[in-house]
């Protein structure tokens, strides 16, 4: 455990990477403290204004003021990007476990199926799903589950099979262990470490389907604000109001940033054997 | 080799069923058929009118019905007609695909040159601040969405520095003949470095870590024992052994660069299958979606299979049975 924490510290980008999210963390989902404005206050009188010390971000098409909403974007944003993660995590964990232990016929069926999701084109499908469910907060969730489980599925069969065969998983079964015994002392506890570090790359990943998702208009609806919707209509004020296109977008590469460092000092720290 | 190249081509025909599948019952649920498209802007049609218009395009039928006529007339190449655009989907995409081709294109040679000399100085220089700096590169290009480092390049060289259009690929009324092919040019630069930006980091990080691992290899000390030159070591002996994971790397990021495409070629209003595909979906006309998936979607298994084959022809240790 000493020696974890020292390989992790090592990793001085991790921990900028873990320091930032927290941070992020802390600052949006306290928007409602912090913000000096609220996310749906609309200024007919302060529309396109540039950054000034009244509206630090400046304001949009509407008066918003853009400080206000990137804090409360980043609030749906994480939610969004972590609770997708949380349950796709989930669902790939026992995907994986399932075909990994029980092999045979089961096994075959996931794998496929797996394959099958892997194959489509991401983007284009997520629109199409997301258009079909109806755009919103519940849907891009869904969306982002139904195609971010392959990756975790895939990893934890490997893993699985990898460890079933070894004599420590044959004993406590020959002592008469049962499968579910097998599967949650041993199996799941031995595949943590990659699924850790496989989850938090993948947190990154969510919140960029999701702003990619917003930013064409089938995602987050206004006037609830997420970084990608407040880049809808950011490309033509790019001439007149580009503070508009910088910040949110801004939010969103410094957090997926943060969340990949962090993953991979993690993988270092946990998995020595995959260090370059 | 032939059987086994056999074999993956029969194997990919299940999944690319299962593909068509999967995203034919999506496009089926979304809301919006072509019907409601057509009558959107015709305020005359009657509920009657409406019926017959579906029961004509036959989507009072269920869905599997509906797939399992698709299937048919798409293996019989009928791709069906762009309600949208009022032509033939095969002539639809076959205008639009040299277009992405070009700029897909371009990225991947980007990617090439910037990516594996970047990837080979990391690896020859493990722990230098040049090695940091590309390692960090590499992140930042794993982390921009790609639309905002797009909205990016075009302030930067549209709107501020004014060298470079902000989208579209011709300008209107450029003269035939080298005019015309510089304004080509020039139009192609900012979508296909937005479009490479993240293959080039995938491509960086997997040669420096393949030419990492090849030269801790026993044959790499045994040369530099015979006291060859490093430059001879890292070009001749390093090099070509590392290359053979970082080709079939190359091969992998092929999807990835038309994945990308959608978004990278709508914010730069390139007139491509991407561009095309976002639009189709957008408006509903599924038609044209569901052709234009299931072109990538081949396209992809097609450059899984090339990368294998690839690896098992510079591999000899490899042998398909």
């Amino acid at each position: 455990m000493h020696d974890l924490g020292r390989r992790f510290t090592r990793h001085r980008l991790a921990i900028a990477g873990g320091l930032v999210s927290v941070v992020l963390l802390a600052g949006s989902m306290s928007a409602s403290l912090i913000a000096p404005y609220r996310f749906e206050e609309i200024d007919l009188k302060n529309l396109f204004k540039p950054p000034s010390r009244s509206h630090v971000l400046g304001t949009d098409e509407l008066g918003h003021d853009v400080l206000t909403r990137v804090l409360y974007a980043g609030r749906i944003s994480l939610i969004v990007g972590l609770v997708a993660t949380v349950i796709s995590t989930v669902a790939g964990v026992v995907i994986g476990l399932l075909a990994g232990y029980y092999g045979g016929l089961l096994d075959d069926l996931l794998m496929r199926v797996t394959d099958v999701f892997i194959s489509v084109p991401p983007i284009a499908v997520m629109f199409i799903l997301a258009k079909s469910l109806g755009p919103g907060l519940r849907s891009i969730v869904v969306v982002l589950c139904l195609f971010g489980w392959m990756g975790t599925a895939r990893l934890v069969r490997g893993e699985v099979l990898r460890i079933k065969s070894q004599d420590f998983v044959e004993a406590t079964l020959a002592l008469g262990s049962s499968d579910g015994r097998v599967i949650a002392r041993h199996l799941i506890p031995n595949t943590l470490a990659p699924v850790i570090v496989a989850a938090t790359l993948a947190v990154g990943q969510a919140i960029l389907s999701e702003s990619t998702i917003s930013y064409f208009g089938l995602g987050i609806q206004p006037p609830v604000p997420s970084w990608g919707n407040m880049l809808q209509n950011a490309q033509e004020y790019l001439w007149t109001a580009p503070w508009l296109a910088l910040y949110p977008g801004f939010c969103i590469f410094v957090t997926v940033l943060a969340f990949n460092l962090l993953g991979d000092g993690l993988r270092d720290a946990l998995d020595p054997k995959l260090k370059q | 080799m032939r059987r086994y190249v056999l074999r993956r081509v029969l194997q990919m025909i299940p999944l690319l069923v299962g593909v068509s599948l999967l995203v034919f019952v999506l496009l089926a649920s979304a809301p919006g058929d072509p019907v409601d498209m057509l009558i959107r802007s015709n305020p005359s049609v009657t509920m009657s009118d409406i019926a017959r218009l579906k029961h004509l395009y036959g989507l009072d039928q269920p869905i599997i019905v509906r797939y399992a006529k698709w299937l048919g007339r798409t293996l019989q190449g009928d791709l069906g007609w762009s309600l949208a655009h009022q032509v033939p989907v095969a002539r639809l995409v076959g205008e639009r695909l040299p277009n992405s081709l070009m700029l897909v294109g371009t990225g991947i040679v980007i990617a090439i040159l910037v990516a594996i000399p970047a990837g080979i100085y990391s690896a020859l220089r493990q722990y230098s601040v040049a090695d940091y700096l590309a390692s960090l590169g590499t992140f930042v290009g794993f982390s921009i969405p790609v639309f905002w480092f797009g909205l990016i390049m075009i302030y930067i060289f549209a709107v501020k520095l004014r060298v470079l259009p902000p989208g579209g690929m011709r300008e209107a009324g450029a003269v035939p003949g080298w005019p015309a092919t510089l304004d080509y040019l020039r139009h192609l630069i900012l979508p296909s470095l937005v479009i490479a930006l993240y293959s080039t980091a995938a491509l960086a990080r997997y040669t420096r870590s393949s030419m990492l691992e090849v030269i801790r290899q026993d044959y790499i000390r045994t040369a530099r024992a015979k006291g060859l030159s490093e430059l001879r070591i890292a070009g001749h002996h390093a090099l070509r052994n590392a290359m053979i994971p970082i080709v079939t790397v190359l091969a992998l990021t092929m999807p990835s660069l038309f994945g990308g495409a959608p978004v990278t070629e709508s914010v730069f209003a390139w007139p491509g299958i991407g561009q095309l595909l976002v639009q189709s979906v957008l408006v509903g006309d599924y038609v044209v979606a569901m052709a234009v998936l299931m072109m990538i979607a081949a396209l992809v298994l097609a450059f899984n299979l090339a990368a294998d084959i690839v690896y098992g022809l510079l591999d000899p240790r490899i042998r398909y049975a």
